[in-house]
């Protein structure tokens, strides 16, 4: 374990050890509300990572010159920045995917993973390792997301990407395109995971 | 000299240069893509009233629409504020298509409603925007569903009825009925009565054409 480079470690971390939905349990709005499309959530997952780096490597940066009562608006600030930067670019370069995600793309703002991460990591690190955090954490949150998507994808539309890849006779299970749906698999995941993890560390300490 | 970090003074000029900074990149970032975001939408409608009028789908490329609409589609006055209208010919026959705003579930439905000018048959339908639920309502965007709407049959109460079918579309053009999305019964009424005032707009502006 101590051999480990700070960068390796923030993201074992963001991946795996503190990752953000199953450990941290943030960002579970936006989990529940784009997850029944692999499409949105790719996409989601795009522009939650580039906001998180982006913020946290800004926000690294002007630290030592930011008064600390105005950390959180100044936090603001800087992620609306970088979301309606996307939000603006995919107006323009991709209308159909802008107009796909409609309100979302906005709500990547409230997003708490950012909050969190810049709270957390940013306001304590150096700028090139913050943008590493903020990395590792989008991409902790996409792996998830992107997992939840193919399960809800496939049992809701029977579809993958879009694309069919059941037969006509298929039922789609309707509860699978709701929200509810991304409540149960989340709960059944954490489940499973944090069993894995204690199981791990149990081992772990009998090894010893 | 040390700045003081935590006087009021700091802190304003602070904040404001912040803010002020972020907001100039971003008015910027806004301006230089402003035409594009408008000609993407301008793409957007046209492409929408040639679908609704039958005279694009999928197939027709990128570079066609423009050529297309403006060789094909006269537009005619706005018959209200938020709405436009558009007429074409089509083998001899006249038809009227109108864009149209209503009331939504979440958010407004906007769509482009052709008819012919007496609006007795649906010459297509097409959703331009919508905040429909996602995969529920918001299927309504899936061209399965806009395609019920294509030669059907306005019933003598000038609607067309959005009601509970199999789930896979109407194919029957003669019953003044289209399968509404399962799951959605609100987004269908409000369907519904969008394609009824988009009837009777095209049926006035029909009269006096």
């Amino acid at each position: 374990m101590s051999a480990m480079s700070p960068a390796k470690k923030v993201f074992k971390d963001g991946l795996w050890t503190n990752t953000p939905i199953f450990v941290q349990v943030l960002g579970i709005c936006s989990t529940l509300a784009v997850t029944n499309n692999l499409r949105n959530t790719l996409i989601m997952v795009l522009g939650v990572t580039f906001a998180t780096a982006m913020g946290n490597l800004t926000l690294s940066l002007i630290k030592d010159f930011m008064p600390r009562k105005v950390r959180m608006i100044i936090t603001v600030l800087i992620h609306s920045f970088y979301v309606i930067i996307i939000d603006i670019l995919l107006r323009a370069y991709a209308p159909a995917i802008s107009k796909q995600l409609g309100p979302y793309v906005g709500l990547i703002i409230t997003n708490c993973i950012l909050m969190g991460r810049a709270e957390a990591f940013a306001m304590s690190n150096k700028p090139w390792l913050s943008f590493l955090d903020g990395l590792a954490n989008g991409l902790g949150y996409g792996w998830v997301l992107v997992s939840l998507a193919l399960i809800r994808e496939f049992f809701g539309f029977g579809s993958v990407l879009g694309f069919k890849v059941v037969g006509e006779n298929f039922t789609p299970w309707t509860i699978m395109v709701m929200a509810p749906s991304a409540f149960f698999l989340v709960a059944l995941a954490l489940w499973a995971v944090n069993t894995y993890k204690a199981k791990a560390e149990a081992a772990k300490k009998g090894a010893k | 000299m040390k700045l003081k970090k935590e006087s009021i003074g700091y802190v304003v000029v602070f904040t404001f240069v912040a803010c002020a900074a972020f907001v100039v990149l971003l008015a910027t970032a806004n301006e230089a893509t402003k035409n594009q975001v408008k000609a993407n939408q301008s793409y957007a409608s046209h492409y929408a009233v040639l679908k609704a009028f039958g005279l694009a789908d999928i197939a027709t490329s990128k570079a066609d629409v423009e050529p297309k609409y403006t060789s094909l589609v006269k537009e005619l006055p706005d018959p209200a504020p938020g709405m436009a209208a558009y007429s074409t010919v089509i083998d001899g026959a006249p038809f009227v298509a109108v864009k149209i705003t209503n009331a939504g579930l979440w958010g407004p439905i906007t769509a482009i409603l052709a008819a012919d000018p007496k609006a007795e048959r649906v010459r297509g339908l097409e959703i331009l925007d919508q905040q429909e639920t996602p995969g529920l309502g918001g299927r309504i965007g899936e061209p399965w569903f806009s395609a019920q709407f294509s030669g059907e049959k306005v019933g003598t109460d000038g609607k067309i009825a959005v009601v509970q079918g199999s789930g896979k579309g109407d194919p029957d053009k003669e019953n003044s009925s289209v399968d509404a999305v399962t799951g959605a019964s609100r987004t269908s009424d409000f369907v519904r009565n969008l394609v009824a005032n988009a009837l009777a707009t095209i049926q006035r502006i029909g009269g006096s054409l």
